[in-house]
């Protein structure tokens, strides 16, 4: 409770100074709008050239797009503090973090939510819902499930995360190592189906990005079997608890340079 | 011109200095290749022809957009203009015997000749994995109508991004802000993606009316063979009218914001 109560503070803290600068915070929702409505307004006119991409018709590929920027923005909003995190270890600030009497992994991975994420995620999942409901054939079991392979994508992304932050204490490359991240999450704009082997592979049991992202929305559309759903969710404990592991190990290696 | 020679020296030799940082970076481009060549591949199962293209054109495009984008968008891992404008560092410069604006094509320069150097490699790399079948041009003019659309394009892609930067003059609190919306336009409406010439055909007149289509699509699509004769020079023309257009709005930009500029924070 208490730490939910200090989340609560850092999220109420940060949403203030964004939104201290209304100009900027509507040039980026303006940016992050178009680049949704580009990209979709190209699968649309994809479609009028071709019969379906990989199997899928036109509304699931869509479904797809939408689906991966619900997780992703989703994402970005709860660990958008990951992006901030390298100086706090090149300053040795990350000292003055490690002496509050606080988990110091809820300051570093959820002390930073961005509220330009939070109006990106209300309109995105808006979007994603309307779309889902009135041009898929779904049912209310199948969104259950969707939810329920959100969730476990969202631990898969905290993994990942936690990861990210533990290769910052030992190498300062935390920016760098974010972004590529970032790049990989958005190879799944499109289904992991649609890569050949190995990276599909690769994509969905080595980085298990596929299962953060395509998995949900084939769920939704009864494409994903129940051993594949179970692999999902065995592979996200494996992870966290991994994750979880390695940062205990590189706080050990922590040596506080430039305090 | 001596000056700016060592300024390409010293920028060449940064971006060694950074070699993690670059390495990362061009991994990143590789990904992004990697999107677009399976989306594109999985688009041609079972079709031959989509949009007037065919497969092996597409493949062509997207390898081609790995050394165009790379040449034409890559900028120096240093570049912070609007930061230097907002926090009073661009006094520094303003005092030295160099021109602002061509301290920073130099060091932009300097960066896409690196960056090119290692997309050389990474292309023949990615060739000898997929080994596809691509397309060259026959034509000579083709190819020279191809290095005149990239020269435009790395001034447009330039004078582009000094513009947004500028903006800091009036907003120092915002130094990334307008460059960011501009980056995404370039990214989705230059072409990076797919062939501009798959949208219909009113979307397409009035892209050609902006300068992103001239940044990656036109010299790609001079390339392949899409655009040749009267066109051609049609298109190279719109392009070189643009990188006149930019370069006049940017140096008013700049002369302008230099009246207001007050050097705040030295």
């Amino acid at each position: 409770m208490k730490e939910f109560k200090i989340w609560l503070r850092y999220t109420s803290n940060s949403f203030q100074q964004t939104l201290s600068n209304r100009t900027l915070v509507a040039i980026f929702i303006t940016g992050k709008t178009l680049r949704i409505a580009l990209f979709l307004l190209f699968l649309i006119f994809l479609f009028q050239g071709t019969r379906g991409i990989g199997g899928y018709n036109r509304n699931q590929i869509i479904f797809f797009y939408l689906s991966f920027n619900f997780i992703d923005t989703l994402a970005q909003l709860v660990f958008r503090e990951v992006y901030r995190f390298r100086p706090l270890v090149i300053t040795g600030e990350l000292d003055f973090v490690l002496l509050k009497p606080l988990n110091p992994l809820i300051r570093v991975l959820l002390g930073g939510s961005d509220v330009l994420d939070l109006i990106m995620l209300v309109l995105i999942a808006a979007a994603t819902f309307w779309f889902g409901i009135t041009h898929l054939n779904t049912n209310f079991p199948g969104w259950i499930l969707y939810f329920l392979l959100i969730a476990n994508g969202l631990m898969l992304a905290t993994a990942f995360h936690i990861f990210v932050l533990g290769v910052g204490v030992m190498t300062t490359t935390v920016d760098n190592l974010v972004m590529i991240y970032r790049d990989m999450t958005s190879m799944l704009r499109v289904p992991v189906d649609l890569y050949t082997e190995p990276i599909r592979a690769i994509l969905t049991f080595i980085i298990p990005l596929g299962i953060m992202i395509t998995f949900p929305a084939k769920a939704l559309m009864g494409l994903l079997s129940w051993q594949m759903i179970t692999i999902s969710v065995g592979l996200a404990a494996v992870l966290m608890f991994l994750s979880l592991k390695f940062w205990s190990y590189a706080l050990k290696q922590y040596s506080s340079a430039s305090s | 011109m001596h000056k700016y020679i060592k300024v390409f020296n010293v920028s060449w030799q940064n971006e060694f200095t950074y070699r993690l940082n670059f390495i990362l970076w061009r991994i990143r481009n590789l990904l992004r290749f990697l999107m677009t060549y399976f989306l594109w591949s999985g688009i041609f199962i079972g079709q031959r022809q989509i949009f007037g293209y065919s497969q092996e054109q597409i493949i062509t495009y997207v390898f081609l957009v790995l050394i165009v984008q790379t040449f034409v968008t890559s900028a120096p891992s240093q570049d912070n203009i609007g930061g230097e404008i907002a926090n009073g560092d661009l006094s520094n410069y303003l005092l030295k015997p160099v021109s602002y604006i061509k301290y920073w094509f130099t060091r932009d320069l300097a960066s896409k000749l690196f960056n090119l150097f290692f997309a050389v490699f990474e292309i023949t790399l990615l060739w000898l994995i997929f080994r596809p079948a691509v397309f060259f041009p026959a034509q000579v003019l083709s190819i020279a109508g191809f290095f005149l659309s990239v020269t435009a394009a790395v001034f447009i892609n330039y004078f582009l991004s000094l513009v947004a930067r500028f903006v800091t003059f009036w907003t120092p609190e915002n130094t990334w802000g307008i460059a960011f919306v501009v980056l995404v336009l370039i990214e989705i409406l230059g072409g990076g993606i797919f062939p501009l010439d798959v949208l219909p055909k009113p979307a397409f007149f009035a892209l050609q009316l902006t300068p992103f289509p001239y940044l990656v699509y036109f010299p790609i699509a001079i390339f392949v063979g899409k655009v040749t004769g009267l066109y051609l020079i049609q298109v190279l023309l719109q392009s070189y009218v643009w990188v006149f257009m930019l370069y006049w709005v940017m140096m008013k930009i700049w002369q302008v914001g230099l009246k207001v500029y007050g050097s705040e924070g030295r």
